[in-house]
């Protein structure tokens, strides 16, 4: 078998996937909080204030990577939640369940970093706007698989469930992508692209790219953290989970 | 700066989610694996009570 797919085989296996998360754990949280460091500082130090806008700009960088980071999680959550339902493996259900907080969370951010933005530019905290209405409507679709998974006692059982809501409520991504364009809407188009042209001068731009690809490896540290928990609580009757909570034979 | 006091304000949000973020699975781990070594424990007390009661032959 190739390499690479036998460690991938193995990394399914929960004390190879702890020892792997016990290791990688440090690294997604320490470069997400240098990145971050790194960005925040160009963000609101270096770049210059918006012509229109003023400072209050700033809080686009970290409004789009949270925006960004809430529909990524949830795709990726869907993604491992239907590995899971297909192929029964336990660590994708763990992780999958591992991504709804982190999500849910980020979503949260995005509309709180949003609405603050929105006082003083809009004149308004919320407006019933697409964009801002389907972020909404993702934020309680992350609750709703947060609570459907916590409801039912079989850890099983429920991992399936709110995996099969996640699964659903993956059309409701494009709708928040492509909201500003479908409809009339208050919130402006996409601010940065990755292909093309965008709407943001060069000199403002790297400490949002910065700041996106932190967010990235931060999460990456907050899902092993919360798939190593899950994984050792849900073997915590076997011999590696207690040697790993060490305890001594 | 202009608008301080939203730009504080979102900020404010951001540093409180990474905190919280870094944190909840932290400790969520650490009672874990405490549950894990209660668990043991248990098991092991159990089965002392059970090899002292049992007959001699």
């Amino acid at each position: 078998m190739n390499r690479l797919l036998l460690w991938f085989h193995q990394l399914g296996s929960p004390p190879v996937f702890d020892r792997f998360a016990a290791r990688w754990t440090p690294w997604g949280f320490g470069l997400g909080l240098v990145g971050m460091a790194i960005g925040l500082y160009g963000a609101l130090f270096v770049v210059p204030a918006d012509y229109q806008q003023g400072d209050s700009f700033r809080i686009l960088y970290i409004h789009v990577p949270a925006a960004w980071m809430s529909l990524m999680v949830y795709a990726l959550m869907a993604v491992y939640a239907a590995i899971a339902l297909i192929w029964h493996i336990k660590l994708c259900e763990v992780l999958a369940m591992a991504c709804a907080p982190i999500g849910a969370w980020f979503t949260a951010v995005t509309l709180a970093t949003g609405s603050i933005w929105g006082r003083p530019m809009w004149g308004t905290w919320w407006d019933w706007d697409p964009r801002l209405t389907s972020e909404l409507v993702l934020l309680f679709l992350y609750l709703g698989v947060i609570g459907l998974n916590a409801a039912i006692e079989d850890r099983r059982a429920a991992a399936r469930a709110a995996g099969f809501l996640a699964i659903v409520g993956v059309v409701l991504l494009p709708i928040i992508r492509y909201s500003v364009e479908w409809w009339n809407s208050l919130h402006q188009g996409a601010t940065i692209r990755m292909f093309g042209e965008d709407a943001m001068d060069p000199s403002m731009k790297w400490p949002l790219w910065v700041m996106i690809i932190a967010t990235k490896a931060w999460f990456v540290g907050s899902l092993l953290q919360r798939a190593r928990a899950d994984n050792l609580a849900r073997e915590a009757g076997k011999d590696w989970a207690r040697a790993a909570a060490g305890v001594e034979k | 700066m202009s608008y301080l006091e939203y730009v504080i304000g979102a900020y404010a949000v951001f540093a409180l989610y990474l905190a919280w973020d870094f944190w909840a699975p932290r400790l969520r781990l650490s009672r874990t694996r405490r549950e894990i070594a209660a668990r043991a424990r248990r098991e092991a007390a159990r089965a002392a009570t059970a090899a002292g009661k049992e007959p001699s032959a």
